[in-house]
């Protein structure tokens, strides 16, 4: 049975293939589009994020808006709204100390995610069953996804590609975190502490400048992503609106994991004996039970 | 507007004092107000319309001036020409006029003298090392382009140290001395000059009166306008929040113990910001004590602009780029994502 879902990953999802059906041993043909008559619980069905990962985002996501907040208040300490926001964060002084502890939070979140995926990977490393296509590790296939999802907005096939746990859009906004986060708290640790970290760059000066630089810019970079990217793809979207639950539950609803995780689906039908007697009880209710 | 003729504004200066006089029962004033000018001056409208047709406003506040630190001088100390009631059109005050005040420690008449010597020394004299002018010497500040006429601005002392005055250190002042004016003047005199009299935004905006004028910084050819690029760091950014605590453009361009009137070019070996003074500015006791001599590179003044700092000028664009780069197709995915959703059926082209 392991081998079943593996090669379906394996699979190039081109658009020419009649992949409308998917056979799963023991369950039988699931066509593409069952998500359309599935039950979903709003709150999640399959796991998704371990609570570790759920404090993490919870940690990070707070941090960030005060951060936020309070940082370009500073930024934008000529514009007109500054003071008051300022004010409202009980004063410069207190908005400094507020800044720097989210800051510290924001660090030890990181840290933390760093052991919890670190650790996560040599125990599945020990136990043999480290799979890198349900990790956040960017393959080809993705690239392949965004030319198959493409032609299916554009209407040019019939059904969004088949799709790991983390999809294109979720591999990009990871690694922009990475990015970002690694960014900020460099820059702000040269900001912080000028004088021990004038010892440590090369070059100083050009250190200090840009760390000036990049923690502004990547901050107002990071607020754009979140709210006309993040936001719209977990809060906007149609189907997700307005809010999906995940952040809290670590739960994914069943409609969106076929949707836009099937091949994920293919290894909680494997690892979770209730969900394969669910998808198989509606396949004989909708008729297509192979069985 | 016309300027009305000499004849007809000094009978209407007539008139109204006649008119005053008539008026108002006199009531002593308590500011050194020997000739009498606020009998006139203390009313809000007194103003008149000038040559070039802007209004001028004639009124003096008496509260604000007895609270500032000319109220022991006597309006004519300054106005020197104006020696009769009703008056002429008054001249320009000059500020380093000797006036009647003896100061105490050199019982001589006090003046400003020297603080024009130390002016003419500095970067901003308009007499260079031979004597001759300098070119653009409009460009020169004098006094009155930096000054008004400042407020006290007391410390208090007692138990915490904050502005205002501490009626606590004034009740020891009373042990010995007497006179209540004596006590409240000497008080406000010495404890103004302990901390700064100026924010470090009020300084800035002094300075940003030339510094921030691209045809001045050009004709003289210095490389930055010192206050919007000051406005871009931290310094400038915290100035508009926090308190004297900020470094501020006197900080950094005054050797300590100096005369703020001795600002010397970065040229010049003896100033502050010269490359080899500069690391003393940062490890200031009160700034980066423990800032290694490399810190003192960090470009206060840095533009970003491609001729001053062409490397940071790139990056900010790259980031610019990476910003717009990311968010645009990212945005656009999503787009398009709405729209399948919310017209699964529609198509471009046919589907097979
Ligand atoms: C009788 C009323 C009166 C008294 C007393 C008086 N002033 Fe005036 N002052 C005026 C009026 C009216 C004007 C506006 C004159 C005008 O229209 O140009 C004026 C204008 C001025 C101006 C501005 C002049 C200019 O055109 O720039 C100064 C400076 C001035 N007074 C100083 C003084 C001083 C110093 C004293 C006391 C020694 C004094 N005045 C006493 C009525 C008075
Ligand atoms: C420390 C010197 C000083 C003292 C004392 C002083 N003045 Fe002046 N006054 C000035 C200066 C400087 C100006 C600005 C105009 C100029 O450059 O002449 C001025 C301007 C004025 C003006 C005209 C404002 C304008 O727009 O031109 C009036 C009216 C005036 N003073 C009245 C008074 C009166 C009344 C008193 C006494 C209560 C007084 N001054 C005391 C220095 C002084
Ligand atoms: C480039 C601007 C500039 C010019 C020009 C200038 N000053 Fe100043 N002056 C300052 C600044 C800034 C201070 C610092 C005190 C403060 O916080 O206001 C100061 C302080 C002073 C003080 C001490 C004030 C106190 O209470 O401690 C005196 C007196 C003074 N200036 C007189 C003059 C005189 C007289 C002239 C003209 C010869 C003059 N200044 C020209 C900028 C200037
Ligand atoms: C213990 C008594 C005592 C107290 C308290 C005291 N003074 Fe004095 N003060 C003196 C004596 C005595 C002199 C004159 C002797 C001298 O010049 O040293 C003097 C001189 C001065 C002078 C110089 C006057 C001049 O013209 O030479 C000033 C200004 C002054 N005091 C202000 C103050 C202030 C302000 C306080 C309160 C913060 C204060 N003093 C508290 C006794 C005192
Ligand atoms: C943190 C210290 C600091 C502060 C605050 C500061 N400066 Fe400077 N300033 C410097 C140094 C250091 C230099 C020399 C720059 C260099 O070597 O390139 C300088 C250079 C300048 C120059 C000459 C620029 C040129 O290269 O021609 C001007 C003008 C100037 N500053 C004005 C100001 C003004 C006005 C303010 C207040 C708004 C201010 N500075 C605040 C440290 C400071
Ligand atoms: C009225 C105009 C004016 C004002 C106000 C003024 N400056 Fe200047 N400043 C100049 C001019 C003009 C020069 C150029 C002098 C030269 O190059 O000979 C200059 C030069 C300087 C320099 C030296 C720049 C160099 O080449 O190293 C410094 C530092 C400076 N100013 C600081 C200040 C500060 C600080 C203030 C505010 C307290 C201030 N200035 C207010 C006109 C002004």
């Amino acid at each position: 049975m392991a081998t079943s879902t593996e090669n379906i990953a394996d699979t190039p999802d081109t658009a020419e293939t009649d992949d409308y059906l998917t056979y799963v041993e023991g369950v039988g043909n699931i066509p593409r589009d069952i998500y359309k008559h599935v039950k979903s619980d709003p709150l999640g069905d399959l796991p998704r994020y371990s609570m570790h990962i759920v404090i993490q985002h919870f940690m990070t996501f707070v941090t960030f808006l005060i951060l936020a907040a309070t940082g370009l208040t500073l930024h934008f300490a000529d514009l007109w709204w500054a003071p008051y926001i300022m004010s409202l964060f009980g004063g410069p002084d207190v908005a400094r100390f507020i800044h720097r502890f989210a800051a510290l939070l924001m660090v030890i979140a990181s840290v933390y995610h760093v052991f919890t995926i670190g650790g996560g990977i040599i125990y599945s490393l020990m136990k043999k069953k480290f799979n890198f296509r349900r990790t956040q590790i960017p393959v080809l296939k993705d690239i392949q996804d965004i030319t198959h999802d493409f032609k299916y907005f554009m209407g040019k096939v019939p059904h969004r590609p088949k799709m790991n746990k983390f999809m294109y859009k979720q591999k990009l906004h990871y690694f922009a975190i990475i990015w970002g986060t690694f960014v900020l708290i460099t820059a702000g640790t040269t900001l912080l502490f000028p004088e021990f970290m004038s010892t440590i760059w090369p070059n100083p000066q050009f250190a200090q400048d840009l760390a000036r630089l990049m923690h502004a810019d990547e901050a107002i970079m990071a607020v754009t992503v979140i709210v006309f990217w993040h936001w719209s793809n977990v809060h906007l979207v149609p189907g997700r609106f307005p809010l999906q639950w995940s952040f809290i539950t670590g739960k994914i609803t069943r409609e969106h994991q076929i949707e836009e995780h099937f091949l994920e689906y293919l290894y909680n039908i494997e690892e979770i004996p209730e969900e394969k007697e669910y998808i198989k009880k509606v396949l004989k209710e909708k008729g297509l039970s192979t069985d | 507007m016309k300027a009305l003729p000499r004849a007809s504004r000094l009978i209407a200066l007539f008139c109204f004092s006649v008119f005053l006089l008539i008026s108002f029962t006199f009531t002593p004033s308590y500011a050194a107000d020997v000739g009498n000018c606020l009998l006139c001056h203390k009313y809000p409208g007194i103003s008149r319309v000038d040559e070039e047709g802007k209004l001028r406003l004639f009124y003096v506040n008496e509260s604000i001036f007895s609270n500032s630190v000319h109220a022991k001088v006597k309006c004519e100390g300054c106005h020197t020409d104006i020696k009769k009631i009703p008056h002429d059109v008054a001249k320009k005050v000059d500020c380093l006029v000797e006036c009647h005040i003896i100061e105490p420690s050199s019982e001589k008449k006090f003046s400003h003298k020297d603080v024009k010597e130390f002016l003419g020394k500095s970067v901003h004299g308009p007499i260079d090392k031979e004597g001759k002018e300098k070119k653009y010497i409009e460009d020169y500040p004098t006094c009155k382009d930096c000054h008004d006429n400042p407020l006290y601005r007391p410390l208090s002392f007692f138990k915490k140290v904050r502005p205002g005055i501490s009626e606590a250190s004034l009740g020891r002042c009373r042990v010995c001395h007497k006179k209540e004016e004596f006590i409240y003047r000497f008080y406000n005199h010495v404890t103004t000059r302990l901390h700064k009299s100026r924010n470090p935004l009020n300084i800035a905006e002094v300075c940003a009166r030339c510094h921030d004028n691209p045809e001045i910084v050009a004709r003289h050819e210095m490389s930055t306008k010192a206050v919007f690029s000051y406005g871009e760091t931290f310094h400038g950014k915290a100035a508009r929040f926090l308190d004297e605590r900020v470094p501020d453009c006197l900080d950094c361009h005054i050797s300590k113990g100096e005369s703020v009137h001795q600002m010397l070019p970065k040229e010049d070996p003896a100033s502050s910001i010269h490359a080899d003074n500069k690391g003393k500015i940062c490890t200031n006791i009160d700034c980066h004590p423990s800032a290694s001599p490399k810190l003192a590179k960090y470009s206060v003044h840095a533009e970003f602009n491609l001729k001053q700092s062409p490397a940071q000028y790139f990056f900010t664009v790259f980031f610019i780029i990476l910003t717009g780069g990311t968010l645009l197709p990212l945005m656009f995915i999503i787009l398009l994502d709405i729209i399948r959703r919310f017209f699964p059926n529609a198509t471009i082209g046919r589907r097979k």
